[in-house]
């Protein structure tokens, strides 16, 4: 088995990869993916964590993550198809009512 | 009963007929006069008998105690109770404010019988408040009590003179009268201090010994120095409630109320409760013979004042206005130089001929649908014959004819100012010219409203029954009155002289003061009957000064009213709208201000958010990893 670096290097290169891709892309699509990548980097952590540790606690957390995370997309999906009924352009640019 | 459960019931009752008349009145107007009036008559009918069981004696009740009172020196709590006292005074005092009082609620329920159901009942209800006060500040026998109810008194003539309070004027007149009253209320209440602080208790025994009754001089347990003051400062009191110089600007305007309650409170009772207070504190003030030869200088100064204001006015309300301020001057100068019981027998035949002056001058306003300039009157005696009767009577009861009751009782306090001895005769040759004043400002009024011929045309209505018969039955009272005391039996000097005077001897009629007395009162008939009795020119308007009443009101605008004003209107101006609303404004600023500068931070922009949000996470991380290491 690699050892544990491997995992946290891993993990922490797809937290960047996704940092950059919510920081930088305009489609809501695409920034809910990279969200994604962000929490699964976080899971892995957290699996590598717990394995070589012998310890459940770290899986038990990645699945309440991954729970949450697939009621986060339920809803972020719901109001992108929501605005795309709208018939306005599915750019997080312009979707900027909310300033002060 | 006893006698003690008798006085209960006849202080209870009134104030069980204001709170009937105040909660259920307006939804049963039918009950609301059979109410007021019989819990008025019912408490007469307690006090009758309650001094009938108690003859000339002392009765002291105790209802109620608050405070046992324990321990001496200074930290010591005094006894305090609701102690009822009832003595010959006491129940000559009761028995007028019930037994006028009962007559002229009667006679309210046909003056105000075109109010609405609510202004009826309230009428009534404040008619017993006032009556409840009244009887309150009476018996009390500590001065706590005296406090209570003379703050009542004033508070339910605050009531009655703004009873329409619809009128701006009344309203004023109603706020005018209340605050002089409070200036005399103070007055009270630092003369209780200080008989607390001298004598250690609130009771009037304290101060006096018990029953109230001595030889005069009685020895007083505090020194002359105490009793000037404590004598000065209840002086304060009664002068502010009897409307006499320089706190009496009320009166006149309080004519603003309804005609019954100037008739009960403005001439009959209130107004006398300044003259009670003396003659009940007689055994103080005969140890503060500054405060007396104040009371008394200032009792003959009014009289004379009001009777020359009273020469002028074309008010008829305000003629008698003036007139009452005058008589209680009279009453004033007796009580104060010790001639009580000719005080208390002026008060009572005043009670019933100015009541009575009052309910006919209301029979007359009544029937002209409010007109009281006397200009506008004239010819009423034909057309409101027993209506004139009544107000003739009256008149000639106050002017001081023989043999109405005003004659015997102006006659006793004239005889009393005499006795102040040849040194000092001036108060008495004022009170007798005021005799003369009062007899022509009466028979102006008659001859000019009555006799004169008619300026307006139309048949008018003499009142109902239930205004005539309260009438008839002052008229009967003004002209026997004056038989209480004169002559060779005298019921009043009996029954109270003990109390109000000690052993001073009795004023008797001295025959060259009645003599003196009847020549002016003539020459005053005369002047009246010269001037007005043929034919009316003029209505005697008189000299600027007199129609002005003295300017004592432009004086206490401009001492007491116009700087108060200003200073509110500098503060106003200078300290409201700059520093308060200013600071108000200052702080709704700076808060919206702050809003719109933070505002900015929110661009709406999801991913400068992220941004933010990242960098944050950053710096955390990075700070997490220095502290770390």
């Amino acid at each position: 088995m690699p050892p544990l670096n491997a995992f946290v290097f891993l993990s922490a290169f797809m937290f960047v990869t996704g940092t950059v891709g919510v920081l930088l892309r305009r489609n809501p699509l695409i920034v809910f993916m990279s969200i994604e990548l962000m929490l699964n980097s976080a899971n892995l952590a957290l699996v590598a964590f717990s394995r070589f540790h012998d310890s459940a606690e770290g899986q038990v957390f990645a699945l309440i993550v991954i729970a949450v995370a697939a009621s986060e997309v339920v809803v972020g999906l719901a109001l992108m198809v929501a605005i795309f009924k709208s018939g306005r352009a599915l750019d997080i640019d312009g979707l900027s009512e909310l300033r002060g | 009963m006893t006698t003690g459960q008798l006085l209960t019931a006849g202080l209870a009752l009134p104030l069980l007929g204001f709170i009937i008349n105040r909660t259920l009145g307006p939804l049963r107007r039918d009950l609301v006069g059979g109410v007021g009036s019989g819990v008025i008559f019912a408490s007469f009918a307690c006090f009758a008998a309650a001094a009938a069981m108690n003859g000339g004696g002392v009765h002291h009740t105790v209802l109620y105690t608050w405070s046992e009172g324990a321990g001496t020196g200074p930290a010591a709590v005094p006894r305090l109770g609701f102690d009822l006292y009832f003595d010959g005074l006491a129940a000559v005092m009761t028995l007028v404010v019930t037994g006028v009082g009962a007559l002229i609620h009667v006679y309210s329920g046909g003056y105000m019988a075109d109010e609405d159901d609510a202004g009826f009942a309230r009428f009534f209800g404040h008619m017993n408040l006032f009556v409840f006060s009244m009887l309150l500040l009476v018996l009390a026998h500590n001065f706590v009590l005296l406090v209570v109810g003379w703050a009542l008194v004033g508070l339910s003539s605050y009531l009655l003179i703004g009873f329409w309070h619809d009128r701006p004027t009344a309203v004023a007149a109603a706020r005018k009268a209340f605050v002089m009253n409070v200036i005399g209320d103070v007055g009270i209440v630092i003369a209780s201090f200080v008989a607390f602080s001298s004598t250690g208790g609130l009771g009037f025994d304290q101060l006096f010994g018990v029953n109230l009754k001595c030889v005069v001089p009685c020895p007083l347990p505090i020194g002359t120095s105490t009793a000037e003051l404590i004598a000065f400062l209840l002086l304060i009191g009664a002068v502010a409630k009897s409307a006499q110089i320089p706190l009496h600007t009320w009166l006149p305007d309080a004519m603003e109320g309804p005609t019954p309650v100037s008739a009960l409170i403005h001439a009959a009772t209130m107004v006398t409760a300044g003259v009670y207070l003396v003659a009940r504190f007689h055994p103080l003030f005969a140890h503060a013979p500054a405060a007396s030869a104040t009371a008394a200088l200032i009792g003959a100064a009014t009289a004379l004042m009001a009777a020359l204001i009273a020469t002028v006015q074309t008010d008829i309300k305000r003629v008698l206005a003036y007139s009452t301020m005058s008589q209680i001057g009279y009453m004033f100068f007796a009580v104060a130089i010790g001639a009580g019981v000719a005080g208390m027998f002026h008060l009572v035949t005043h009670a019933f001929f100015k009541a009575l002056l009052f309910l006919a001058a209301g029979n007359v306003i009544h029937a002209l649908h409010g007109e009281q300039d006397i200009r506008n009157m004239g010819g009423l005696w034909k057309r409101l014959p027993g209506t004139s009767w009544a107000f003739l009577i009256g008149a000639l009861a106050l002017s001081g004819i023989p043999p109405l009751a005003g004659f015997f009782s102006k006659d006793e306090i004239l005889a009393a100012g005499t006795m102040l001895g040849p040194l000092r005769p001036l108060p008495a040759i004022v009170l007798l010219l005021t005799a003369g004043l009062t007899a022509y400002y009466m028979l102006r009024v008659f001859f000019i409203a009555f006799l004169a011929p008619a300026r307006t045309q139309g048949d008018l209505h003499e009142a109902p029954l239930v205004m005539a018969a309260p009438v008839a039955v002052l008229a009967v009272l003004a002209v026997v009155g004056g038989l209480l005391q004169p002559g060779p039996w005298h019921v009043l000097t009996d029954y109270i002289g003990a109390t109000v005077e000690g052993a001073a001897p009795a004023a008797s009629a001295d025959l060259l003061v009645t003599l003196g007395a009847l020549t002016v009162v003539v020459v005053g008939v005369g002047t009246a009957y010269w001037r007005f009795g043929q034919r009316v020119t003029d209505v005697g308007e008189g000299a600027m000064v007199l129609r002005r009443a003295f300017y004592w009101d432009a004086v206490y605008d401009g001492l007491v009213v116009r700087p108060l004003r200003l200073l509110g209107d500098m503060f106003g101006r200078g300290v409201e709208q700059p520093v308060i609303a200013g600071a108000v404004e200052a702080v709704s600023q700076a808060a919206a201000g702050m809003g719109t500068e933070v505002g900015r931070l929110q661009s709406g922009y999801l991913r400068s958010y992220a941004t933010v949000f990242a960098v944050g996470g950053l710096v955390l991380l990075v700070m997490l990893a220095m502290v770390v290491r």
